[in-house]
């Protein structure tokens, strides 16, 4: 693309070389947001009985974390809009140092929500949502296995976070262990560091370019350039009706409750996170059940956790191959599905060797829909609308996931058996792939209609030039929402068959 | 009841006996085998409390269930044994035995079952609770197999009030056609007079009311092979945190007693100062310890203000009918210097990385500063040149598209 004045590639993500270190940060980050809330569990015991309560008093600290750090999303969204990735990163770390450090001085039950819940959870919200984003923004033709990659980042971390942390009970009590804990949670800030924001200096540049060539219009570069839409302004060609709307839209795009794609992701995704995590929750204490002891029940765990690390990379090279790339949602609604059966096929699992055998099917089917679950979200809405997407994702999926294993426990509790709580997550699973695979399908056939639409009613040459020239762009000025998927699935799909970049 | 030889299993084990026993009282026969899990021992066990019929004279056999674990290469099993137990009806699946105790539960006065256990399980924990004391606990244990290497089975029992038991001692039936020369029971070295013969057991009856009756009580048939079996009665342990304890000065520190399925009369903590062990009482130290009693099996000791002195080894006692029984406790206290210098060691690595990194970026991004502005004044150049050709370009991009 002969882009004028601009450097060739400034536009498009660089997909690769800088991109790689921000995946391992993104890793890192990403890790601990995840892995963090399980691996504390280990100190439950200890400080209930330090501060005479019951088992499920201290189970709250990692509920409130775990809402705290998916409720925010919305709160990150908006930060990282504003500011950009890398300053919401450092702060987040900061903050989930401070609380650890001033949770390791608590004297009550109620400090510990505070300090644990609130603060810390707070502080891995505003980890895990910018790294998500950021990935979007480095990344375009391998952004399926950057995802899978930065995905991967939580099983390892909670390998290596179990072992670590009964290491620092035993060596320095749960006081201790806090404090050190809160260190380390500091090197999320160094993940921060490595976030460089790109592509903002080029603003000036397109200006200069502009002037000199008028038919171009460069938003394409604007897209890049930062994750606010603030930059739109310096569109020449556009008069843009400011109202109220707009602007709370800059900061939190709610015009994405209009757009099919992201209401199809949302109800599928809310769905299926009532029979996600509840298996894992359970499967020790069913293990248990059924008479294996403590630690074979704890391997299990560990089993899930090492294929879990292999399969999100691996998902996120086949996700990035030129057969599935532009059916990806298709492949994720078959992960989602496949984990439901996993689960609805475990009650018939007798003995140890059936549990692990479902343990490494379950692991797999974990990796697979977790290393998918923000590249398909990135595929719906672009990566400019991919911020505010996140958020509001992440803040409905937050009622569903605190909802189910408490769902799950109590059909165990009232039917006293475990094979109930799989029927029920394995049924919500499947469903919730059936419905994605059927909408997806048809939300395909809308783009495609609309593509075709689109190419008979304009027929200027400044929106095909655009269009031909978008990577990856929503122009979400210029035209009505649903022609952004449309223009980027166009792209998209072009550039996966030839495999270079269109003019 | 014929014993029965059990096939094979892959996994976890649980045999489950039923148990039966009567009980002063006037309502039916209720069987009833308890599960429990203790997750604080490394073993299982499942308390069987029996509640039955009016006392007989007639001794009454007891189902027991078994949980077997694995753990290494060790198997360590429990049986318990107590007054109101519910039958799970489980099966026995073991690589060396099965068992189906459904069948083997009328519904009558009371029941007998046999287990059968290979010789080749040693650490047997048969736990006996609640046994009324006037009715007999029967333990039988069925010699099936034989180590070649013939070291002696040893069954513990363990018992936590005065009772009457049977120990009986009984050939399995493969070797009903074994002659039998002379069967001796033995009490450490001397010999028991009183031994109750039926066709392929011999058993004898002990009445265990304080401390000098518990011990090893060894049953040796000798005949063409010579089999033992030890059956060990001792008093119920203590179950403690194996690690050592650690809190910080100034901190509280809380250790745990707990006694699984048997309550004892009275607990009493000692810690140790130099050789001799100091028991603790609220007066001792005004305001430093406190100890709860909530629920009777289990004693919690808060030590308030700690100090680098109060770091040591203390023991819990309890104190049950025929006799007491200890468990250890480490208490270690730190003080915040420990974990300090770890957390200073990671906040300067952090520091350290993230000036690296900006400084990194700051010198990179000064080299890209002057490679661009040699770029842009080539693109100038170049653009210049290319509006002169301007109009032929823009038509080409529109064909293209």
């Amino acid at each position: 693309m002969p882009s004028p004045a601009n450097a060739g590639p400034a536009p498009s993500p660089p997909d690769g070389g800088w991109g790689w270190v921000v995946v391992f940060g993104a890793f890192i980050s990403i890790g601990f947001a995840y892995a963090f809330p399980k691996g504390i569990a280990i100190f439950f015991k200890e400080i209930q009985g330090f501060f005479d309560t019951s088992y499920s008093e201290i189970a709250w600290v990692s509920s409130i974390m775990l809402a705290t750090t998916y409720g925010a999303g919305p709160i990150s969204s908006i930060l990282v809009n504003r500011y950009g990735s890398r300053p919401v990163v450092i702060f987040g770390g900061l903050l989930c140092g401070i609380g650890m450090v001033s949770a390791a001085f608590c004297t009550s039950i109620l400090q510990l929500y505070i300090c644990v819940g609130f603060i810390t959870g707070f502080g891995l919200a505003l980890n895990l949502q910018p790294s998500v984003i950021i990935i979007g923004k480095y990344f375009l033709k391998r952004r399926p296995i950057a995802n899978g990659l930065a995905m991967a980042g939580s099983p390892v971390m909670l390998c290596t976070l179990a072992p670590l942390n009964q290491f620092l009970f035993d060596n320095f009590g749960w006081r201790g262990s806090f404090l050190i804990l809160g260190a380390i949670l500091l090197n999320c800030c160094v993940a921060g560091a490595l976030f460089r924001p790109i592509g903002a200096p080029k603003i000036q540049s397109n200006e200069e370019v502009k002037e000199v060539l008028k038919e171009e219009v460069t938003k394409d570069a604007m897209e890049m350039n930062s994750s606010t839409n603030i930059p739109v302004e310096t569109k020449p060609e556009e008069e843009e009706a400011k109202d109220c709307c707009e602007k709370i839209n800059k900061y939190l795009d709610f015009s994405l409750f209009k757009h099919r794609g992201f209401l199809i992701y949302l109800i599928g995704n809310v769905l299926m996170f009532l029979g996600f995590f509840a298996p894992i929750v359970f499967l020790a204490p069913y293990a248990k059940h059924i008479g294996i002891d403590e630690y074979s029940a704890a391997f299990l765990l560990s089993i899930l956790a090492i294929v879990d690390m292999i399969a999100r990379p691996a998902t996120g090279i086949i996700a990035n191959s030129k057969w599935v790339r532009p059916r990806i949602q298709y492949f994720f609604s078959f992960s989602i599905a496949f984990n439901g059966a996993c689960h609805l096929l475990c009650p018939l699992a007798s003995g140890y060797k059936g549990l692990v055998i479902y343990s490494v099917f379950f692991g797999l089917a974990f990796g697979m829909v977790c290393a998918m679950l923000f590249e398909t979200l990135m595929d719906l809405v672009g990566a400019t609308r991919f911020t505010s997407a996140v958020g509001l994702v992440t803040i409905a999926e937050c009622c569903t996931i605190l909802l189910g294993p408490p769902i799950g426990g109590t059909l165990i509790d009232t039917f006293g058996d475990y094979k109930y709580m799989f029927i029920k997550c394995g049924a919500v699973m499947v469903l919730a792939g059936t419905f994605l695979f059927i909408m997806n399908y048809y939300n395909y056939r809308m783009l495609a209609k609309e593509k075709r639409k689109a190419k008979e009613e304009d027929p200027k040459s400044v929106r095909t030039e655009s269009e031909g020239r978008n990577n990856l762009n929503k122009d979400t000025v210029q035209d009505g929402p649903e022609l952004e998927p449309l223009r980027e699935e166009q792209e998209r799909l072009k550039k996966e068959v030839n495999g270079t970049n269109e003019v | 009841m014929p014993a029965r030889c059990l096939g094979s299993c892959s996994g976890r084990l649980l045999l489950l006996l039923c148990l039966c026993f009567s009980l002063p009282g006037g309502s039916p026969a209720d069987l009833a085998v308890t599960p429990q899990d203790a997750n604080q021992t490394h073993e299982n066990s499942l308390t069987q409390m029996p509640t039955g019929l009016k006392s007989s004279p007639e001794p009454m056999t007891t189902t027991q269930t078994v949980n077997r674990q694995t753990r290494g290469g060790s198997i360590t099993d429990h049986l318990t044994v107590g007054p109101d137990a519910s039958t799970l009806g489980l099966d026995l699946t073991t690589q060396e035995f099965k068992q189906d105790t459904k069948s083997n539960i009328s519904h009558g006065s009371y029941e007998k079952h046999e287990v059968v256990l290979p010789a080749t399980v040693t650490n047997l924990t048969v736990k006996l609770y609640y046994c009324e004391t006037n009715s007999v606990c029967k333990i039988t244990l069925i010699i099936n197999s034989r180590d070649d290497s013939g070291p002696a089975v040893v069954k513990n029992i363990t018992l936590d009030r005065a009772v009457r038991i049977e120990l009986i001692c009984k050939l399995h039936d493969k070797y009903s056609s074994l002659k039998v020369i002379q069967v001796t029971w033995k009490k450490g070295n001397e010999t028991i007079g009183h031994i109750n013969k039926t066709e392929n057991s011999w058993s004898i009856q002990l009445t265990i009311s304080d401390n000098s009756k518990l011990g090893s009580y060894n049953c040796t048939v000798k005949g063409e092979k010579e089999f033992s079996v030890v059956f060990h009665l001792q008093v119920p342990k203590i179950d403690v945190k194996d690690k050592p304890v650690i809190t910080y000065e100034g901190d509280i520190a809380v250790l745990v007693c707990k006694s699984l399925n048997s309550t004892p009369i009275s607990w009493t903590w000692y810690m140790t100062n130099g050789s001799e062990q100091i028991a603790i009482n609220d007066s001792l130290v005004l305001d430093k310890y406190v100890i709860d009693k909530a629920f009777p099996n289990v004693t919690q000791l808060k030590i308030l203000k700690l100090t680098s002195k109060d770091d040591g080894v203390y023991w819990c006692e309890a104190a049950f009918e025929l006799g007491k029984s200890k468990g250890k406790m480490k208490l270690k206290v730190l003080s915040l210097m420990v974990p300090l210098k770890p957390f200073l060691a990671i906040v300067a690595e952090v520091v350290v990385l993230v000036a690296v990194i900006f400084l990194f970026e700051i010198y990179s991004k000064r080299r890209e500063k002057c490679a661009e502005i040699e770029k842009e004044f080539d693109q100038t150049e170049q653009l210049k040149s290319e509006e002169s050709n301007g109009v032929e370009n823009s038509s080409t991009r529109h064909r293209k598209v």
